[in-house]
């Protein structure tokens, strides 16, 4: 099928629209059937897609403003495939563990609008229409946050906002100065970002460039010192939204790293690694402590995301395959997991309707199938081998060993960090005698829990101990773009920096 | 000899009283005059421009600037009498509906 | 071969993943027996492939590739050979062995299968451990250790935490957790270590590793060679980070058999002998006296603190420690072969200890204090027997040539440290050999001869069922025998390991080294049997004094990383919440939002609604505008 992504792409939009005419009750039903399509459609993606090539597949290029070079121009390589894939589970997974009664009929068509804003920000490889769809994807989740949140819902909704937003602009001047520089250049208009990718930059420029971009995936990610809008936006959004955030609209900033700063801007992106790693180095360490210091569970995980984000970073600027490729992975694990952990917060939640840590306490005799799943997820999270959460981990922090072995000491404490406060937070929830009565009657999973975190454990064993099939595809594309990286910079210092893989699996 | 100065002169002037005309008026009617004679002064403006440069645009412009001011007081003067019905008085300083 | 190498690695996980199934259901004696029943499996087939390793050679196989990313290509591959087959036959043996008796022991827990579940899942990990052919497959055993003795350790989580007078451990989930973050911390180490081979040889596997050691610089070198010997102090517990061993002991005593002397402990000094090409390397030379050092001191520091501990598992654990003081001791001093013998030699004697310390608390209601014991040498007649002889093992009793298991093992250390003329190693080695045996036989004395101290509670100690009494046969057989296998196991495993000889002249006093050693260790126990074979006496006086408080407190270890440690990093936690992260930075960030709006509020006051001061703002604006466009253009004009 050519348009696959076309598809792909349009129909959340189009059932999200005609979910307006279906009834309340039956809302659910049709928001899983439409998600479980979706999901479907993004694996049949992933069959069809052809792993010995490392460029980008699926394309679709049709000009919409041709004036100024502005086109629909979509398509996947490695690197977003299985971002995309994520995004599909991640919202299916989202739909059949919702447990709110409140507008679930607008709830639902929310989060398949969001699905749409998602899925475009992967596929896209036009400026603009990235822009838009980057854009876009805050507006449902301002609304999920703001009409189904907690307490300070509207405090927290705002702030997620106005921060993102304000980021998100100088992303835009900043594409917006690329395309003028791309103008003047070569003397013609265009936003696609493979053009862009063949434009070789003054070295000036370039650094303006890297910092305007930075900027704006900076505090999406969220990279200290702008991280302080998530835990608000996670401690305030009902337990849909703070999934979704965590699992796939904080990785719209890394990737962004991955699609812009890294190919367009190599030599400034050399140049930069060190006060972008020691950012990344005090994320990990620093939010890492405050995790430890909450006393709200949801809280501890929030931050964690960050903390883990923070390796990320590290692998993206290792400037080799072994790091580039550990972060794209880390990513997916980290959105399964979190996804996973936000989850089962939101199902004790749902029971107590109170996160305190202190409120529990023994947790793991009442609810026996609750705490395996939970420790399960707890191992993933601290990289545990056999896990997802290892492979991604480890590649990240072995790639960063060749820029910096005294650097990569200092974030490898997100082991021993990581470990420190998910255990103290699983030993202050599980373990211990049951003190709280009010916890002594707790039901153990239901039917539809159990049918959303399952298929995750699964897929965070499966992925543990056979990542290949899905790293193999990551590892092409960012071989090519390794070497695209090393053939593009001008300085010395990048070239040298910037390793090709010398084993190559791509068929010519 | 007159010269374009001494007509860009006179515009600037005409202009000026415009301008402080409609900055000092308090009577609605009397801005309106005011912002005649601005106007007027680009017309004057217009017009010793256009003959200077030989070239017909400027006054045709300046028609255009007549038409629209005779279009502008025509509106304007109906806005004023339902104005007066309606509050009595044209002191701008009695119509702050719009404040912060 | 193959099949019979997936056979011992898988049966233990098959195991598992049954018990697993009944982890929720009530106590089902099946699991024990299944799990047990496919762990005696692993152990024929580890013995068999113990048999063709000796008389073909070693089996290597690559089940399949896992991690693939850039040149980096680690696969799970096994290796069958003299160093990873000895360890297959010692952890399977003892792992057998130690299921049996958990079927007895653990005959009244709630939670007897999922007790089951995690013990195999434990063996599985170590024989990834053991197994792999590269340093990540080692790590994915290392790490698999360490989560199952987590939930061992923490196995009956349900308890609640206490104050350390009251219980040192503070709590088993406390524990558990201590020893998972001290491990970690640990593991961080090897992690880099395993960086460092990886970007300078290019792989992972051991071959290909070891193969391009010569043409590594020094600094590498060195900075490998401590790296992973950081992995190793964390798994073997070596101080600065051994205060997890002793507490681990709040877990089942099945698991502190297993686990916690057997096997997993032991996993430090596996990885320095499966990476002897590394330490045997010239350039590490310091890095490997430093090891044998820090061994030799720990020997002597954990045989200290045992000397007056009152608890009888943590007796045996500090005896643990000490042991694996003297392996490392070996394995720097360049004597890898016989580290390893007396890895396999103390694993039988030490979980036969434990498993004889079990049988004392199932017969004491779990009593744990020996002050409150004694005399149960009448009712627990096997038992005594087994502690006995395994602490006759553990002295390393014998003589001319005839002997416990650790007559041959211990004193070849001690031995080693001579020929090397390291006398003051030697020295050392030899005081804690006196002192192991005088802290074993006192623990023995008080638990077993004198008087019963616990008549006046409803205790009515009685000995273990007959079938974990037989389980435990072979352990004490092996306790017994294992030496005069010694010269037998050289010539097999010095094919792949530096084959040690000692020196002419330490080969003919040999003898009179052995007598030294053997005159401490009678001396030991004699000592223990004057002062403690009539019953307990106790010394106000001597319990007071500042040394014996020092050395009951474990130094003040634990409460000193509590404090400088635990506590401020705790504190310094909730002033970034508190204070970095909500009044700096997020208030920063607010307040930017905050002035953006009192701006907007301040000059809302210029929106009068008077249309006459709308236009005078604007005759303003325009102002500014021609002003700020005519100096513009004459600055510009200047320029050119």
């Amino acid at each position: 099928m050519e348009n696959i992504l076309t598809v792909l792409l349009f129909f959340p939009l189009l059932a999200g629209l005609l979910g307006f005419a279906v009834h309340k009750d039956s809302i659910r039903t049709y928001g899983i059937a439409v998600a479980s399509i979706e999901f479907l459609l993004s694996l049949w993606l992933w069959i069809s897609f052809d792993m010995t090539h490392a460029g980008f597949q699926f394309i679709e290029n049709i000009p919409l403003i041709s004036d100024f070079g502005i086109s629909y121009y979509v398509g996947v390589d490695g690197i977003s495939l299985f971002i995309i894939i994520m995004a599909t589970l991640m919202t299916l997974i989202g739909i059949i563990a919702l447990n709110i009664e409140k507008d679930i009929k607008n709830l639902i068509i929310t989060l398949l609008f969001l699905e749409v804003a998602m899925i475009g920000v992967f596929v896209s490889l036009d400026a603009i229409l990235f822009y838009l769809f980057w854009e876009f994807s805050l507006v449902p989740m301002l609304y999920i946050i703001g009409a189904w949140g907690g307490e300070r819902r509207l405090y927290a909704a705002i702030k997620f906002f106005l921060y993102t937003f304000a980021g998100s602009l100088i992303m835009l001047i900043g594409m917006l100065y690329m395309a003028y520089a791309y103008h003047s250049i070569s003397g013609s208009w265009s936003f696609a970002i493979t053009d862009w990718y063949a434009l070789l930059l003054p070295l000036e420029v370039e650094k303006w460039l890297f910092w305007a971009f930075f900027l704006g995936f900076a505090i999406k990610v969220p990279m200290f010192p702008f991280h302080t809008w998530l835990p608000y936006a996670h401690g305030q959004a009902p337990t849909v939204g703070s999934v979704i955030l965590a699992a796939v609209l904080l990785k719209m900033g890394t990737y962004g790293f991955v699609r812009f700063s890294l190919p367009m801007f190599p030599d400034a992106s050399v140049m930069y690694i060190t006060p972008v790693a020691i950012l990344a180095i005090i994320m990990i360490i620093y939010t890492a402590m405050v995790a430890y210091a909450q006393e709200d569970m949801k809280q501890t995980i929030a931050y964690s995301s960050v903390s883990h984000m923070g390796v990320i970073i590290i692998g993206t600027f290792a400037m080799n395959a072994e790091g580039i490729t550990g972060s794209i992975f880390l990513m997916l694990s980290h959105g399964i997991v979190s996804g996973a952990l936000f989850l089962l917060v939101g199902s004790i939640y749902d029971r107590r309707h109170t996160k305190l840590m202190s409120e529990f306490g023994g947790l793991a005799s009442v609810m026996p199938k609750y705490a395996v799943i939970y420790g399960i997820m707890l191992m993933a999270s601290v990289g545990l081998p056999l896990t997802i959460g290892f492979v991604g981990e480890y590649l990240a922090l072995a790639g960063f060993y060749k820029i910096s072995p005294v650097m990569t000491l200092l974030a490898g404490t997100s082991i021993i960090l990581g470990a420190v406060y998910m255990l103290n937070l699983y030993k202050r929830t599980f373990f211990g005698p049951v003190t709280n009565d009010a916890n002594l009657k707790l039901e153990d999973l239901d039917g539809k829990e159990m049918a959303a975190l399952v298929p995750l454990v699964l897929i965070v064993i499966w992925l543990g101990v056979y990542p290949k099939p899905v790293l193999v595809p990551i590892d092409n594309t960012v071989k090519a773009l390794t070497s695209f990286m090393h053939e593009k910079a001008q300085t010395k210092e990048a070239k040298a920096t910037i390793l090709v893989s010398k084993t190559n699996r791509e068929k010519k | 000899m007159i010269g374009l100065s001494h007509y860009l002169v006179l515009s600037a002037i005409l202009f000026s009283i415009g301008l402080v005309g409609v900055l000092r008026r308090k009577n609605l009617l009397m801005l309106f005059f005011a912002t005649e004679i601005m106007l007027n002064a680009a017309n004057v403006a217009f017009a010793a421009i256009s003959y200077h440069y030989n070239d017909l645009s400027g006054q045709m412009f300046a028609f255009f600037v007549v038409a629209v001011a005779a279009s502008e007081i025509a509106v304007g003067l109906g806005l004023l009498v339902i104005l007066y019905k309606k509050y009595g008085t044209l002191d701008l300083d009695e119509f702050t509906v719009m404040r912060g | 071969m193959e099949n019979l190498l997936y056979i011992a690695l898988f049966s233990p996980l098959v195991g598992s993943l049954f018990a697993a199934l009944f982890a929720m259901s009530p106590k089902n004696i099946i699991t024990g027996i299944v799990t047990s029943a496919l762990l005696l499996i692993s152990f024929i087939a580890s013995a068999i492939l113990f048999e063709h390793v000796m008389t073909v050679g070693a089996v290597h196989v690559t089940m399949m590739d896992w991690i693939m990313a850039g040149d980096m290509l680690i696969p799970f591959g096994f290796l069958v050979d003299q160093i990873s087959v000895t360890m297959m036959v010692v952890v399977t043996l003892v792992s057998t062995v130690v299921h049996i008796y958990s079927i007895g022991y653990m005959d009244h827990d709630k939670s007897f299968n999922r007790f089951f579940s995690y013990l195999s899942a434990f063996v599985f990990s170590m024989m990834v451990l053991v197994m792999s052919d590269n340093f990540l497959g080692l790590f994915i055993g290392w790490e698999g250790v360490g989560v199952c003795s987590w939930l061992l350790i923490g196995f009956w989580y349900h308890k609640e935490d206490v104050s350390r007078d009251v219980n040192p451990s503070i709590s088993p989930s406390w524990a558990a957790n201590e020893a998972f973050i001290m491990n970690r911390i640990a593991d961080l180490g090897m992690l880099i270590g395993i960086f460092i081979l990886y970007w300078n040889t290019g792989s992972l596997q051991y071959d290909v590793v070891f193969a391009a050691l010569p043409n590594l610089s020094d600094g590498i070198l060195v900075a490998a060679a401590i790296a992973l010997f950081v992995g190793a102090m964390g798994k073997s517990a070596q101080f600065p980070l051994h205060t997890w061993l002793t507490d681990a002991m709040e877990g089942p005593t099945p698991v502190s058999a297993l686990i916690h002397a057997a096997t997993m402990v032991t996993a430090g000094v596996f990885l320095i002998i499966r990476a002897n090409p590394l330490y045997a390397m010239e350039a590490v030379e310091w890095v490997s006296y430093f090891i044998a050092s820090l061994g030799t001191f720990v020997a002597i520091f954990a045989a200290s603190m045992a000397l007056v501990c009152r608890d009888l598992k943590r007796i045996i654990a500090f005896s643990t420690l000490s042991q694996l003081g003297y392996m490392f001791a070996a394995a720097g001093l360049g004597a890898y072969w016989i580290a390893l013998f007396h890895l396999a030699a103390h694993a039988f004697f030490k979980a036969l200890l434990f498993l004889g310390a079990g049988n004392v608390m199932h017969a004491m209601n779990d009593e744990l204090d020996i002050f409150k014991m004694g005399g149960l040498k009448k009712v627990m007649r096997w038992t005594y027997l087994y502690m006995g002889l395994a602490s006759l093992a553990l002295s390393g009793i014998g003589i001319a040539g005839v002997g416990l298991a650790g007559y041959f093992s211990k004193d070849a250390i001690i031995e080693t440290a001579f020929n090397e003329q390291n006398y003051i190693l030697w020295i050392i080695l030899i005081v804690t050999a006196g002192m192991t045996a005088f802290y074993s036989f006192r623990q023995v004395f008080l638990t077993f001869h004198g008087s019963k101290r616990y008549a006046d509670t409803e205790i009515h100690p009685h000995d273990m069922y007959k079938y974990v009494l037989i389980a435990m046969s072979p352990l004490a057989i092996l306790a017994v025998i294992a030496g005069f296998f010694k010269g037998w196991f050289e010539e097999f495993v010095t094919v792949l390991l530096p084959a040690y000889k000692m020196s002419e002249e330490t080969h003919h006093i040999a003898w009179i080294l052995g007598l030294v050693v053997i005159a401490f260790a009678v001396g030991g126990i004699v000592l223990a049997y004057i002062k403690y074979n009539k019953g307990l006496k106790r010394n106000e006086e001597l319990e007071n004094s500042l040394v014996y408080r020092l050395l009951s407190n474990q130094y003040y270890i634990p409460q000193l990383y509590d404090k400088i440690f635990s506590k401020p990093y705790a504190a310094f936690s909730r002033f970034s919440w508190l204070t970095l992260d909500q009044k700096i930075v997020d208030a920063t960030v607010d307040g930017i939002g905050n002035m953006i709006k009192t701006g907007g509020d301040n000059t809302r006051k210029i929106q009068t609604g008077n249309l006459s001061d709308y236009l005078r703002w604007m005759a303003r604006g325009v102002v500014l505008l021609v002003i700020v466009a005519f100096i513009s253009h004459q600055l510009s004009q200047g320029a050119n």
